[in-house]
């Protein structure tokens, strides 16, 4: 049946048809594969500009301009072509069509007129890794195979653009505060634009505006609020793409103690007018532990004035902790307020969700609580997974920097989960990673945004992630949020952990210093290391033990931890930030993983993205026999997901991207008793509410498999 | 009709409370819980890829276009007022009302499509052509003939299933066909939204046709089955034609009809009939089946607005909920 389908399919309609049952009731992985073969002979071959050399290539490129010349320069040729001849001899194959698909169309170099492609998969991981190794012949080897054989993917912005002579920024996310004077708001416009050029997704933190009827130098009734900026980000963020390759992106965020929290809320309503409507622009809304207390005991909530709280604190608004001052703000009759009901507020906030998919959410003190850095957390970014501390900066009258303060920008890049226990070596993983990320973080200079390039400089920030839990989970057996999923997931993440600050504190000693804060962290004291030092965080049931015996995995015991805290406490760390668990979109495709740590979203993934249109992507070692470990995020709901993410949060620095998924006959109280179970258990941020209608019995597609239940 | 004769005599208020039958309460809610606005697909997303289409591919779109508006308007202005004077029950009309609003909703959406990527001129050229084209003009006054007053209430509904579950799909395969080919895709999300409703639509109607049939005898529900079978060959022809000559250039109009086999099957469905093409001649390009179903698309926030939210039911927390 296939081989008569294949001669007069395209690759199209034979990937489609993993999304339409045999009439077996087989889902058809034989199509899925057939396409990505057939994308090779029908189109990427022909399409390959062939070399007769590695030689010919090389040079070809760097006269040509495509390569950067100075990354191959730091190598002798002779090494060149050894990890070239390695790269090749490891066989790499795509496994499934999306992933093929997705790295031709958005990552391979391609000549100037779009229509010839100029690198395979390996050539791209071997400039990645030469690029990122900066003459180490070493770490160049170690991060291409890492990189290769699937343990370790950097982020996008990295994997497309390193090693490339016109080229975006190599990192993914910036984080940019305004405060409440034109002069922020006007930078931070213009920085906006600047990053959106260059490829990054941007968020800010609008918690700081005067509210909308707030006077303006003492005269009442003047301020339009944030609504009015948030639809200048808007315009600025799609007039802003990197040579139309993609859409910028950006989101703001609110605390949820400010005035124009209904109205910001309302930019996202189905019948929103027009004027006020944000399409296209993401939101976040910070909620204080005090919004739940007052929930809870069903009283009002009180929104403040940050005009007025500045004027009364003399810091701005988001410097305070709401749950700290609320008492207090509220009996000052300095500060303006109004009041709405607590519960209504998460009801509407539920509302726009089930509209929307936003606002994320971020639940400001578990994040402070838990943050080893001084300083205040006060927003997140267009993923929900950044979680650092940053500075207000101030202007002078003709808009230069009165002082320069910091901004946030990270770079991050994911392990697959899977292909590192596989592995057998976690350390050297984890090492290869967070090395491969620093070198991210020093290659990067953003002069157009100065605060933004003096975080980076002083901070060293870095998100390593991780991706392919549920396909790991799945092809051993394990339920995803089963206790033994649960437990794999702590076991594992306390690992990582380890690990990564092992390299950040090796780093520290290499390069004599650390990032700038450390004497006042919880590493520095040593408290951070309590929770290692005090208990152990090894595998308890034999399901688990036996797992990473049987991948020849080696756990940190309390007292390694003890010695890596007394090491850090001697010699540092070069990185602030660690951890950070992006949503993985593209590398997942491209690397066959399920995203993130999330479950599968549907057993054939619907995949939508400008440039590549609809594709089907089958999860990550999936097939007809052990199809009942991939219950999708619908099936799983949302208590599991966020037992799992829980074990996960307790071990990362920063942040996770935790998407909540409900059926379309949920109602807004299913939601909401999501939201309060998640920060029960210490979750830190919750990224889109996703919902799945099923199609109204006798209305279905026949025979879809993304369709059922 | 006798119950629909009182209705008009002793003027009534619909008590949701009291059903005469559960399916319009369910489709009452699936209708609400699906309405939407152009406005919050980001049309303008597709501004580049429009310019990517050769003159003859952007032609052929707009046309594809108008020829859906002019069904849409026809449907809103027409067919559905009609099928509300034939309702049994308030609770059918209040679904009907629904559904001629949201065809208004999708008139006004391919119009928001052509504000956004084409010229005045280019549309307006495209309206003149859909009011000259023979086909497309054959097409609305098949379905015109059936919805005029004092027609018969039953065939009416055929018509109506006919024109939402059947004459829409050889324009709503063009958007399909190119968001396979990653082109337009924010447009494809909006007619995505659109064959959610009409799916809905011709479903409904195509029940209630089904509940008239039940209390008629034999001879009745043959001609009735009579009338629906010459009504869709009729249909078909036109549908051919049209198909023809606007796919031709393009080279897909034997896939095309493959999908418009599909869809009639579908539509005698609705109608509690048995299909009329075999299985082969139904078989549809998966690219474009599998583009049809609206569910569970992932897509980043790059891309758009995906065609899966609905508006929610709001229940508000309770003190247990709250227990921590």
């Amino acid at each position: 049946m296939l081989d008569r389908l294949s001669d007069d399919l395209d690759y199209h309609a034979l990937n489609a048809m993993l999304n339409l049952y045999d009439s077996e009731g087989n889902i058809r992985f034989d199509a899925d594969r057939m396409a990505a073969r057939q994308y090779f002979l029908q189109h990427v071959n022909q399409n390959t500009v062939f070399f007769h050399s590695l030689d010919e290539k090389l040079d070809y490129l760097v006269e040509e301009g495509y390569y950067e010349a100075e990354v191959l320069a730091a190598y002798p040729r002779e090494f060149l072509r050894e990890i070239w001849a390695a790269a090749y001899a490891r066989k790499f194959r795509f496994p499934t069509f999306l992933g093929a698909f997705k790295y031709y169309t958005s990552y391979t170099l391609k000549t100037r007129d779009g229509q010839r492609y100029l690198e395979r998969y390996e050539d791209r991981v071997v400039m990645v890794s030469l690029a990122l190794a900066r003459g180490d012949q070493a770490l160049a080897m170690s991060f291409m195979e890492e990189t290769l054989s699937g343990r370790f993917q950097p982020a996008t912005p990295t994997f497309l653009n390193a090693g490339k002579k016109s080229r975006g920024e190599l990192i993914s996310c910036f984080l940019l505060r305004l405060e409440d004077n034109m002069e922020s708001i006007g930078r931070g416009i213009n920085s906006a634009l600047q990053l959106s050029k260059r490829g990054g997704g941007v968020a800010l933190m609008l918690t700081n505006i005067r509210e909308y009827g707030a006077p303006i130098k003492g005269i009442e009734n003047q301020s339009s609020g944030v609504i009015p900026i948030m639809k200048l980000l808007e315009d600025s963020f799609s007039y802003a793409n990197q040579l139309g390759a993609r859409q910028g992106a950006g989101a703001v965020y609110l605390n949820a103690h400010h005035p124009d929290i209904l109205r910001f809320l309302d930019t996202k309503r189905e019948n929103a007018d027009e004027k006020i409507r944000i399409k296209t622009l993401s939101l976040g809304v910070v909620i204080p532990d005090v919004t739940f207390e007052l929930a809870k005991r069903n009283e009002p909530m009180y929104l403040f004035s940050p005009h007025d709280v500045q004027k009364v604190y003399g810091v701005p608004f988001s410097e305070i902790s709401v749950s700290e001052k609320y008492d207090e703000m509220v009996e000052d009759k300095r500060i303006r307020k109004k009041k709405i009901n607590a519960r209504e507020f998460f009801q509407t906030l539920a509302e726009i969700q089930f509209e929307s998919g936003y606002p994320y959410i971020m639940f400001e003190d578990t994040v402070n609580k838990a943050n080893p850095i001084e300083g205040r957390i006060t927003m997140s970014n267009l993923c929900s997974e950044i979680l650092q501390v940053n500075e207000a900066s101030t202007f002078n009258d003709d808009l230069s920097y009165d002082h320069l303060g910091t901004d946030i920008s990270c770079n991050l890049g994911s392990m697959n989960i899977a292909r590192a226990m596989d592995g057998g070596d976690l350390g050297r993983t984890v090492e290869a990673a967070i090395r491969s990320l620093t070198a991210v973080s020093e290659m990067s200079a953003i002069d157009s945004v100065p605060s933004v390039r003096r975080g980076n400089d002083e901070s060293h920030a870095i998100g390593l992630g991780q991706m392919n839990l549920h396909g790991f989970l799945a092809r051993e057996h394990i339920h995803y949020g089963s206790p033994e999923g649960v437990e794999f997931t702590s076991v594992y993440f306390a690992t990582v952990a380890y690990h990564a600050i092992r390299a950040s504190n090796a780093l520290a000693r290499e390069h004599g210093r650390s990032f700038k804060g450390f004497e006042t962290s919880a590493y520095a004291d040593g408290s951070f290391f309590d929770k290692y030092t005090e208990r152990d965080w090894l595998p308890e049931g034999d399901t688990v033990r036996a797992l990473f015996e049987r991948f020849g995995q080696q756990l940190p015991t309390r007292a390694d931890w003890a010695a890596l805290k007394e090491a850090v406490m001697t010699d540092g760390l070069y990185n602030r930030n660690l951890q950070a668990v992006p949503p993985t979109g593209s590398i997942s495709y491209i690397n066959n993983s399920t995203s993130s740590i999330h479950p599968i979203v549907s057993k054939i993934e619907i995949r939508k993205e400008g440039k590549i249109g609809r594709v089907y992507y089958p999860a990550a070692f999936m097939n007809n026999e052990n199809l009942e470990y991939y219950r999708d995020a619908y099936e799983i709901g949302p208590e599991k997901l966020i037992d799992t993410y829980a074990a996960a949060t307790e071990h990362v620095d920063q942040g996770l991207s935790l998407t909540l998924f409900f059926p379309a006959e949920a109602t807004t109280r299913d939601i909401n008793r999501a939201q309060i179970y998640a920060w029960k258990k210490g979750i830190k941020t919750i990224y889109y509410v996703r919902l799945r209608q099923t199609a109204l019995e006798g209305t279905e597609v026949q025979g879809c498999v993304s369709c059922t239940l | 009709m006798k119950d629909a004769q009182i209705l008009r005599s002793v003027p009534r208020a619909i008590n949701w409370n009291r059903l005469e039958d559960e399916k319009d309460l369910e489709v009452w809610n699936r209708l609400t819980v699906n309405f939407w606005l152009p406005e919050k697909v980001p049309l303008s997303n597709d501004v580049q890829s429009w310019g990517q289409l050769t003159p003859e591919e952007q032609t052929l779109t707009i046309r594809v276009f108008t020829g859906l508006t002019l069904l849409d308007t026809i449907q809103n202005g027409l067919g559905a007022p009609a099928l509300m004077g034939d309702a049994i029950t308030p609770h059918e009309e209040a679904v009907l009302s629904n559904i001629a609003f949201m065809e208004a909703v999708h008139a006004r959406s391919y119009s928001s499509i052509f504000s956004t990527l084409c010229s005045t001129k280019e549309v307006d050229e495209a309206f003149r052509w859909s009011q000259e084209n023979p086909h497309l003009q054959a097409k609305a006054r098949a379905v015109l003939e059936t919805y005029a007053p004092g027609a018969d209430p039953l065939k009416r509904k055929i018509a109506s299933v006919f024109l939402e579950s059947f004459m829409f799909y050889s324009g709503f395969y063009l958007p399909m066909y190119w968001s396979s080919r990653a082109k337009l895709t924010n447009t494809a999300d909006l007619i995505r939204l659109i064959i959610r409703d009409e799916a809905v639509h011709g479903y409904y109607i195509g029940y209630k046709f089904q509940r008239g049939l039940e209390t008629l005898p034999q001879a009745r529900r043959d001609e009735l089955k009579d009338y629906a079978f010459s009504l869709l060959f009729e249909l078909y022809e036109i549908e051919s034609r049209y198909t023809e000559e606007l796919y031709d250039p393009l080279g897909l109009t034997e896939e095309v009809k493959a999908f418009l086999h599909y869809n009639a099957n579908k539509a005698l469905q609705n109608l509690g009939f048995e299909a009329l093409f075999p299985d082969e001649a139904a078989e549809v390009n998966p690219a474009i089946l599998a583009a049809l179903s609206p569910d569970s698309e992932n897509h980043d926030f790059f891309s758009g607005s995906g065609s899966s939210y609905v508006i929610g039911r709001a229940v508000a927390t309770e003190d247990e909920d709250w227990d921590f």
